[in-house]
């Protein structure tokens, strides 16, 4: 290798490691649940925020059906199995207050953040950032003047102490907690998340970032989000998610509810990259009106299992939806991951492409479903899913449904597995580049249409990250 | 009470969570709806072969009451049924070593108009080169029919199922193992029974072994038309190809599921299936899932894919230009549709003859 690039890895691994993002703080908790859960906890958490009696009420509702809900009857049921859901700790505040400013938050945890870049980028690129430390947002900003326009981004315990009707109103109105059993668990316990409201007609030019960080063991993150653009605004939310490795596993199980209406223009982009032993089973779903467009831009790197279908429903005639996602999935690890799109309306279009790759052993899926009602007429869909198998011990599944009612309908699904091609790698090698270099290029150029879709710090990270995750494919 | 029998009902009802199962439930494909029951009087089936000039076929004949078991797993609940039905016992056809012929042998079924079932195993010996055109017509209540066979070393088989029957409900359970270097060209042309649950499983466990299947479907009326076609390639050097055309019109629902499994060990596998869903008519519907497991990282290529869509309007157009009425011109196009994989079921008499096995079932049918 040569020395720029051998600099170019190091400076890699400085930023993102072998999991370097698997470092802990001392814990550092002001209030802290004992593990396990029952009415009672919820009932607590419920009251610890000061909550009005009908969130109480619904949380209540989803615990009792989280408890009598079985367990998905798909997936990797062996590894769900492996829950210990009594060994969890599904409240802990590290403290106190929301800050406005860096300087205010407890420094450890401030350090944390510094270590993720979080401030340095909200200075360059961010409209506005939340930061999730365990159960709650430690920090929050935004900048003056969108708040001037009325653009509300508040983490989502104050978004419902401040503007409890609007959260009233669209609270569990995209997924039900009755939707999945997660759904109906991170109902019951949810804690922090964001809220965000654009009015009519406001684009929200750079992007808001929240970051998701668990630090104590066994813990539980349960965040809820729930975005509202109103008509003809635009936003882009951006959200990271990190976790220490510990030997005993984590849970993330999170909610995020997107409502576009008529005109308007959501895009969600997400990078997990979660430490192993964390569960990230997540529940994501958008509903867009008339003429509306929903996009879910997916990257999961991490977790030990994660089971993920951002899904759209295209309700209003005109609407568009557009899911690009990647996985990889290394040793240890199962990404199950997919898209859902549900076309209700007419004149309705979509687009899921789907990138995976497995290497180490690792299993990636993808798991999708499109379907076309029998009123909406002249629906386009487009779904394609490419898998890059690395080594003999890995593999890929795909498992894609679509149902058509209508014969309008023009309906097209593609999928392909394939390892890399010799030629490739032999063209690059011809143009010195080693073995491992000309893979990772590959790997990079398999991902690009997820990656061009990406602001360019993330696209740049990524692109070091993957680089790192080939380091040692070779022999 | 009979060992299969024993074994089919300490089984549990599936779930619909399995995609075997989700689009007809097995409640529905159950010849009296109860799941816990095995009906008494479940008659055989007429069955006869010949040749398709109308000769008999000297060398081959049908050899019944073989105890032959499936030869690898599938569904466990249709499996252990149809054979407990059929007790076990089944109608043995074997093709003789070296022995080839290029006129193909009709198998014909016809039902009794009650609950019929049979099973008939298909061997093929080395080298040998057979046509089976299998044919149901006729009118049944509900038929089942379980298909079990292997192919031997390097030998060829066009096995053609052709459902002409006018009513009634089918259960179709097909289990074929593939041999080495051996070369299978599978055909489904469907167009009768208001109600079909297929269950088609290909065993590619033998290196070089070779597998074409081609579906040419048309749901009409009320019908329901539910294929699961599952491919396994076990050995190294198989290839696969899977070209499933359904053209659905009436109130009808058409649901193709696949499953193509690559196992680790299937070096240089080669497989591929498309699924093409022409709607025509408002109330019609189609689902697929075309499933996809891959264990083996050596491959040539796999991949699947579908395509649901109405009439092509530029299609008609240019034929309505050419002096087609409206309807003429959609009616060459589904024909069309069809035939792009029918053509490739067998030579040109095969075709002629599965032309002429349809055409007026295709007539008959309200699109």
């Amino acid at each position: 290798m040569r020395e720029s690039e051998v600099m170019a890895m190091e400076e890699a691994r400085e930023a993102v490691g072998d999991y370097d993002l698997g470092w802990h703080d001392p814990e550092h908790s002001t209030i802290r649940f004992d593990s396990g859960l029952s009415e009672e906890v919820v009932r607590k958490i419920s009251a610890i925020k000061n909550e009005p009696e009908w969130m109480t009420e619904i949380r209540v509702k989803a615990y009792h059906h989280f408890v009598n809900r079985p367990m998905p009857g798909f997936g990797d049921r062996e590894a769900l199995e492996g829950i210990k859901f009594d060994e969890v700790c599904y409240y802990l505040r590290s403290s106190d207050a929301t800050e406005k400013d860096w300087d205010d938050v407890p420094d450890d945890i401030r350090n944390t953040f510094d270590r993720l870049g979080i401030p340095e980028a909200e200075q360059k690129w961010l409209s506005g950032v939340t930061a999730q430390y365990e159960s709650e947002a430690v920090y929050h900003s935004i900048r003056e003047d969108l708040e001037a326009q009325g653009v509300i981004f508040l983490d989502m315990d104050s978004g419902l102490r401040e503007y409890p009707d609007l959260v009233k109103e669209y609270f569990c109105s995209v997924i039900p907690y009755q939707d999945n059993k997660f759904s109906a668990l991170n109902t019951a316990v949810w804690s922090g998340g964001s809220f965000i409201y654009v009015p009519k007609g406001i684009k929200v030019e750079m992007p808001v970032q929240a970051y998701f960080r668990i630090n104590a063991k066994n813990m539980g993150q349960f965040e809820r989000t729930l975005i509202i653009a109103d008509e003809g605004s635009s936003i882009h939310y951006v959200e990271g998610c990190t976790a220490p490795t510990y030997s005993t596993d984590s849970l993330h199980s999170a909610v995020v509810e997107l409502i576009a209406l008529d005109g308007a223009h959501i895009r969600y982009s997400t990078i997990q990259n979660w430490s192993a032993n964390v569960y990230n089973l997540v529940t994501k779903r958008g509903i867009a009106h008339k003429d509306a467009s929903i996009e879910w831009i997916d990257g999961n790197i991490g977790s030990k299992l994660t089971m993920k279908y951002p899904s759209v429903i295209l309700k209003g005639e005109g609407s568009h939806a557009e899911v690009i996602s990647i996985a990889y999935a290394g040793k240890g690890q199962h990404q199950d991951a997919g898209a859902k799109v549900h076309h209700l309306a007419s004149n309705t279009t979509s687009k899921i492409l789907s990138k995976s790759i497995s290497k180490d052993g690792g299993r990636g899926s993808y798991r999708g479903m499109v379907t076309v009602s029998p009123k909406a007429e002249n629906c386009k869909l487009n779904v394609v899913c490419d898998a890059l198998i690395l080594d003999d011990e890995s593999q890929t599944d795909t498992y894609p449904t679509m149902e058509v009612a209508n014969a309008s309908a023009r309906c097209e699904h593609e999928a392909s597995v394939s390892k890399v091609s010799d030629d490739q790698v032999f063209y690059l090698m011809s143009r010195g580049h080693s073995e491992e270099e000309a893979l990772a290029m590959i790997v990079n150029g398999f991902f690009e249409p997820f990656t061009r879709e990406l602001p360019m710090e993330y696209a740049v990270e990524l692109n070091k990250l993957m680089a790192l995750e080939m380091e040692g494919s070779i022999g | 009470m009979s060992a299969s029998e024993e074994a089919y009902l300490s089984l549990e009802e599936p779930p619909r969570s399995d995609h075997l199962w989700r689009y007809t439930p097995w409640k529905r494909v159950h010849p009296t709806g109860n799941p816990n029951e095995i009906p008494d009087g479940i008659s055989t089936p007429e069955i006869s072969l010949s040749m398709i000039n109308g000769e008999e076929a000297s060398d081959i004949s049908l050899e019944m009451g073989n105890t032959i078991s499936i030869p690898f797993e599938g569904s466990l609940v249709s499996n252990s049924f149809l054979s407990a039905i059929t007790n076990g016992k089944a109608i043995r056809i074997t093709i003789p070593e070296n022995w080839r012929k290029e006129t193909p042998l009709i198998l014909d079924i016809k039902p009794t108009g009650g609950l019929d079932a049979v099973h008939i195993h298909v061997e093929t010996g080395k080298f040998s080169e057979a046509t089976i055109l299998t044919r149901i017509q006729g009118s049944s209540e509900w038929l089942g029919i379980l298909r079990t066979g292997h192919t031997g070393v390097g030998s060829f088989l066009q096995d053609v199922f052709v459902n002409k029957a006018s009513d009634g409900n089918l259960m179709r359970v097909d289990a074929l193992k593939l041999g080495r270097d051996s070369s299978v060209t599978a055909g489904t042309v469907s167009a009768g029974s208001a109600w079909t649950k297929a269950d088609i499983r290909y065993l590619l466990d033998a290196p070089g072994s070779n597998l074409n299947v081609l579906g040419s479907l048309l749901s009409a009326d009320q019908m329901h038309l539910d294929h699961h076609i599952e491919i396994s390639h076990l050995a190294p050097n198989t290839y696969s190809r899977l070209a499933w055309h359904t053209a659905c019109g009436g109130n009808s629902t058409s649901v193709g599921t696949g499953m193509l499994r690559i196992e680790k060990g299937a070096r240089q596998a080669d497989a591929g299936q498309l699924f093409h869903n022409l709607l025509l008519s408002e109330k019609a519907k189609a689902n697929s899932i075309p499933e996809l497991e891959v264990e083996e990282n050596d491959v040539v290529g796999c991949g699947h894919g579908t395509a649901n869509g109405p009439v092509d309007e530029s299609q008609r157009f240019y034929l309505m230009a050419r002096g087609l009425s409206g309807e003429e011109a959609e009616d060459a196009l589904v024909a069309a549709f069809l035939n792009s994989t029918l053509s490739q079921m067998g030579n040109d008499d095969v075709h002629a003859w599965l032309i002429d096995a349809v055409e007026d079932a295709l007539i008959g049918l309200n699109i």
